[in-house]
């Protein structure tokens, strides 16, 4: 039995920060839940799923944000509780439907939860969704623990049920994908039942159509929501302060950072002088509350990750309170006292500490800190991120490199969100030259295509992945075809969200409840659209290289390839084995003029090792899986593949 | 010259568009190819010395050591090269009937050649469409398949730099300065490798004042006419000005000003019209329009040119002493304008 599902009970379960919201949202009676997969919020829809049938959940892995938050909403105008997980990022996809969503209010519990990644330990950017909550009017709620984001996702459900509006709670990295103990509250038993009301009066929440308009009196309404939340904020127990009565300086903070905050105040030992108010409500930010503790010191520093969201709302209700509470020092962000970018921990807090309150504290004695330097730049190899041994990635950037580089005539790739977006470096050999959001490549592509007129003739690629394709590619691919742009859109199917964990898509066989789907074909998509559509397997290089070529010769319009393997270490391929591979030493060129390396040195298949003292290449019996692509990238043949049975 | 790697070849040729797509920093490595009549570099290489560099032509060719490789003697500073006789010869009786760009000349000496076990088979430039595409001929049949000049440049050497990694033997070669300047310096094997083969066993030199780049003459042509009815080309002598595309239909011209834009950047630092890296040398003669200009400039030459002879492939004749004082004014002009265009691009460079 998945531990989400345990019984209430006294017992401290050690769960990840996801299970805890999973669990969260159960205690609720969330009914529907849908999400796009992506770091670090793919364990929410996951563990979510994996308890659909005794819970009687409706779960979906949706084609992308935007749909999922509308599948949700559908469960809300129903009358039952919907979840809508979002990976960091993922807001912005979704954004333009919630605009209208919060116009248009909700009826039962929706919370929308966005995983954020702040520093991008797995992600291209560090997006912070915290001001679509000021932008579109809608509470934000924020977890301080592992605990809270179980309370605090139940609450968020109560809180979107009493104010008929949306609530975003956001987790971060460290708190999604960190583990700590929960307590378990009830799961409720009652059955629910769907109904959507729509005949009633026009302006019924409950039973009208769920519609924004008429604009002014459906916004006003939204923010007397808005004032509501803050009035309930007030007495929220999610907001707690801990410290003396009057501290020689506050701390503001919320979410991960005040797990940090608390370790930098213990290990400077300034129980007595220093206080953190953690708020879980951040916006809008209970005023009266503020004031309380803005009225007791002078100096107050606002700890948070990337932008300075909570310090720009403390800093206004600051100045609106400033004739009673009068002039405070505010450290933060904007005087440097905290980095606008990155993840923070508990030595930077030190840091800003030491810093305001004039302490001198050595965290890390020098000599320490130079040991740990020179071992680590000394006494590790340089590694770069790279595919993983077998990748089908590794071979079709080979293939579009070689193809682009021999035609010669400045070719180039754009490119979007995936593994494959690794191929902005050596590992995919350079070849993606811009890259942005998922389907983004191919929109650029489509502009590119288009330049014709001003005299640009370098061929113009995009990739994306499977996935990638029917989450934002079509829409783009529809234009170009509109458009004639002359583009090739290379699909690197790989059978799967393989970067995020192998979660289906509109294109696998079944859906995240392991339930038959309707499976779509992405040729056939591309042809009815009107492209010209070919298929190869992207580790047959000569098909594939001349395929490319031929493409590159066809001027005018949309050109598809498909280039289909399933990836290396996906639960159907992992573990299996095509060929046994071996170097022949004698035959290796090694470094000489003639080859140097390329094997190890370009293609770099982290199962292809460099003797450095033979001067030969040899394989990683650990680590290959015996794809036997690299036998035909040796330029003398020393690789050999022996087939298994 | 200093021999340095590909990174410098990408500096000093590639970067200043001085590539005549001869084919001799090709087939060596991984790293350079041609496709569709353009050499690319693949992936960056790092070795601070490599074939590809020491084997180019525009990297600056230590000529002494080259001659005395070759011929066993000093350079010849001379436009027309080390030679030893000049004469005229077209094919003899036993070739009748066959179509050449000339004199049939070069079919006939490589027939001889093949025949007399000279050689095992010849490196040659055929083509696929308005593309050169060089390949081994191993008989008769297939030398014949590959007669008539080709304009745009031909990446030969490389066929000649693979045969040598096959460690082939005994292969004879046709080409044009650029080409035979890459295979002299393979020939001399400069990263002195352990196990090197000299793959070629005969030298035909073919005069050369330019090439095409192949994808914009494949462009120019195509707006013009069918390519697929082209039988053959010729540059008519001056006072011309004419390109001429022979078709199934009829003669094409075009005038010379046009074609002449169509020339790789290389073609013009090259300061060798009458391939000096031969064992012999073969083009037009002027006024005689049946007849080729043969320099033998090697004993070995020499002694194919007899063989030939005597088996009745070749016929000679005396050179027309005014046409010996064509061939070195058009030779001289070609180095002079080369010498003065290199020293432009030293200048620039500096």
């Amino acid at each position: 039995m998945s531990i989400i599902i345990e019984p209430k009970s006294d017992e401290r379960h050690l769960v990840m920060g996801n299970e805890a919201i999973a669990r969260g949202a159960l205690e609720a009676g969330v009914a529907v839940v849908a999400g796009y997969p992506g770091t670090p919020s793919s364990e929410i829809v996951e563990s979510l799923a994996s308890v659909s049938k005794e819970r009687n959940l409706y779960v979906e892995w949706s084609t992308n944000e935007k749909v999922a938050m509308e599948v949700a909403a559908a469960g809300s105008f129903a009358n039952l509780r919907s979840l809508c997980v979002l990976k960091q990022n993922g807001v912005n996809v979704a954004s333009d439907f919630f605009l209208h969503l919060a116009g248009s209010g909700t009826r039962g519990g929706m919370v929308i939860l966005p995983c954020e990644d702040p520093g991008a330990l797995s992600s291209v950017n560090e997006g912070d969704s915290r001001h679509f909550s000021r932008m579109l009017e809608i509470p934000l709620l924020e977890p301080g623990d592992f605990q809270e984001a179980k309370d605090m996702t139940k609450w968020g459900f109560e809180l979107s049920e009493t104010l008929k509006c949306p609530v975003l709670v956001r987790s971060v990295t460290r708190l999604s994908h960190a583990s700590g103990t929960v307590t378990f509250g009830d799961l409720p038993t009652t059955e629910q039942q769907a109904t959507f009301k729509h005949d009633g009066f026009v302006l019924d929440p409950e039973t009208g159509p769920v519609i924004s308009a008429p604009v002014n009196y459906k916004h006003g309404l939204q923010q007397q929501k808005v004032q509501q939340a803050m009035e309930m904020f007030e007495a929220s127990p999610f907001n707690t302060y801990s410290g003396p009565d009057n501290p020689e300086l506050i701390i503001i903070t919320s979410s991960a950072c005040n797990l940090y905050s608390r370790e930098a105040i213990k290990q400077l030992g300034l129980r007595d002088r220093v206080g953190i108010l953690k708020l879980g409500t951040t916006w809008p930010l209970p005023p009266r509350l503020l004031e309380k503790h803005l009225r007791s010191t002078n100096k107050v520093l606002i700890v948070e990750e990337v932008i300075p969201f909570l310090e720009e709302s403390v800093k206004i209700l600051g100045m609106e309170l400033a004739e009673e509470i009068g002039i405070k020092k505010f450290f933060g962000k904007r005087d440097g006292s905290i980095p606008s970018t990155g993840e923070l921990n508990p030595d930077i807090i030190i840091a800003a500490l030491c810093n305001i309150l004039e302490i001198d504290y050595v965290g890390i004695p020098a000599e320490y800190e130079e040991k740990a330097v020179t071992h680590l730049f000394l006494g590790a190899p340089a590694r770069e991120g790279t595919f993983c041994a077998g990748c089908p990635h590794r071979a079709s950037f080979w293939n579009i490199s070689l193809a682009l580089k021999m035609d010669n005539n400045e070719g180039f790739v754009c490119g979007d969100i995936g593994c494959y977006t690794m191929a902005v470096r050596s590992a995919g050999f350079s070849t993606l030259k811009t890259l942005h959001a998922m389907g983004s490549g191919t929109g650029v592509a489509s502009g590119f295509g288009k330049l014709g007129q001003f005299g640009m003739d370098q061929p113009v690629f995009s990739v994306c992945g499977d996935s990638t394709f029917y989450h934002a590619v079509m829409p783009a691919l529809v234009n170009a075809v509109h458009h004639k742009s002359d583009i090739t859109l290379v699909v690197l199917d790989n059978s799967g969200t393989a970067m995020t964990g192998f979660q289906p898509h509109p294109g696998t066989e079944t859906d995240v409840r392991g339930e038959e789907a309707v499976q779509m074909d992405i040729e056939s998509i591309c042809k009815s659209i009107g492209a010209t559509v070919f298929t190869a397997d992207p580790f047959d290089f000569k098909t594939t290289q001349e395929t490319l070529h031929n493409l590159m010769k066809m001027k005018g319009g949309v050109k598809v390839l498909v280039l289909r393997q399933i990836c290396a270490l996906s639960p159907e391929k992992k573990g299996t084995r095509w060929f046994d591979m071996s170097v022949t030493e004698s035959k290796c060129l090694g470094e000489s003029c003639g080859c140097n390396r390329l094997c190890t040195r370009v293609f770099s298949c982290p199962g292809l090792v460099w003797d450095p003292v033979k001067k030969v290449s040899k394989i990683d019996d650990v680590i290959c899986i015996g794809c036997g692509v690299c036998s035909d990238v040796c330029p003398v043949g020393a690789i050999d593949k022996k087939e298994l049975t | 010259m200093q021999i340095a790697g590909s990174k410098e070849l990408f500096e000093q040729v590639f970067d200043r568009d001085l590539c005549s797509v001869c084919g001799a920093c090709v087939g060596i490595c991984p790293y350079f190819k041609v496709h569709d009549g353009k050499v690319a570099k693949i992936f960056d290489c790092d070795l601070e010395q490599g074939r590809c560099h020491a084997q180019c032509p525009k990297t600056g060719v230590d000529f002494e050591k080259l001659s005395n490789n070759y011929f066993s003697q000093s350079y010849s500073e001379s436009p027309l090269g080390t030679y030893q006789r000049i004469v005229a010869a077209k094919a003899g009786g036993t070739l009748t009937g066959k179509q050449f760009q000339n004199g049939g000349t070069v079919t006939a000496l490589l027939v001889a050649a093949l025949e007399k076990n000279v050689i095992e088979g010849a490196v040659l430039t055929g083509a696929d469409g308005l593309l050169p595409v060089p390949k081994i001929a191993k008989s008769t049949q297939e030398i014949l398949a590959c007669v008539s000049t080709k304009y745009s440049a031909a990446h030969t050497a490389s066929l000649v730099n693979e045969a040598a990694r096959d460690k082939q033997q005994n292969l004879g070669v046709v080409g044009t300065a650029c080409q035979l300047t890459g295979i002299a310096n393979m020939r001399s094997n400069p990263l002195q490798k352990d196990g090197f083969v000299d793959p070629i066993n005969l030298v035909i030199g073919l005069f050369c004042t330019w090439s095409l780049d192949a994808r914009k003459f494949r462009d120019y042509i195509a707006g013009r006419l069918d390519p697929a009815t082209i039988t053959g080309m010729d540059v008519p002598p001056p006072p011309a000005e004419v390109f001429v595309v022979k078709t199934s239909t009829g003669n094409v011209e075009f005038p010379l000003a046009e074609i002449r834009e169509l020339i790789p950047g290389g073609c013009a630092v090259c300061p060798d019209m009458t391939a000096k890296w031969s064992d012999i040398s073969v083009g037009a003669l002027e006024g005689k329009s049946n007849w080729n200009t043969l320099i033998i400039r090697s004993e070995r030459g020499e002694k194919l040119v007899n063989e030939a002879v005597a088996a009745g492939y070749l016929e000679l004749d005396d050179f027309p002493a005014e046409s010996l004082e064509h061939l070195r004014l058009g030779a001289g002009n070609k180095q002079e304008r080369a010498i003065e265009k290199q020293k432009q691009e030293e200048a620039c460079q500096s």
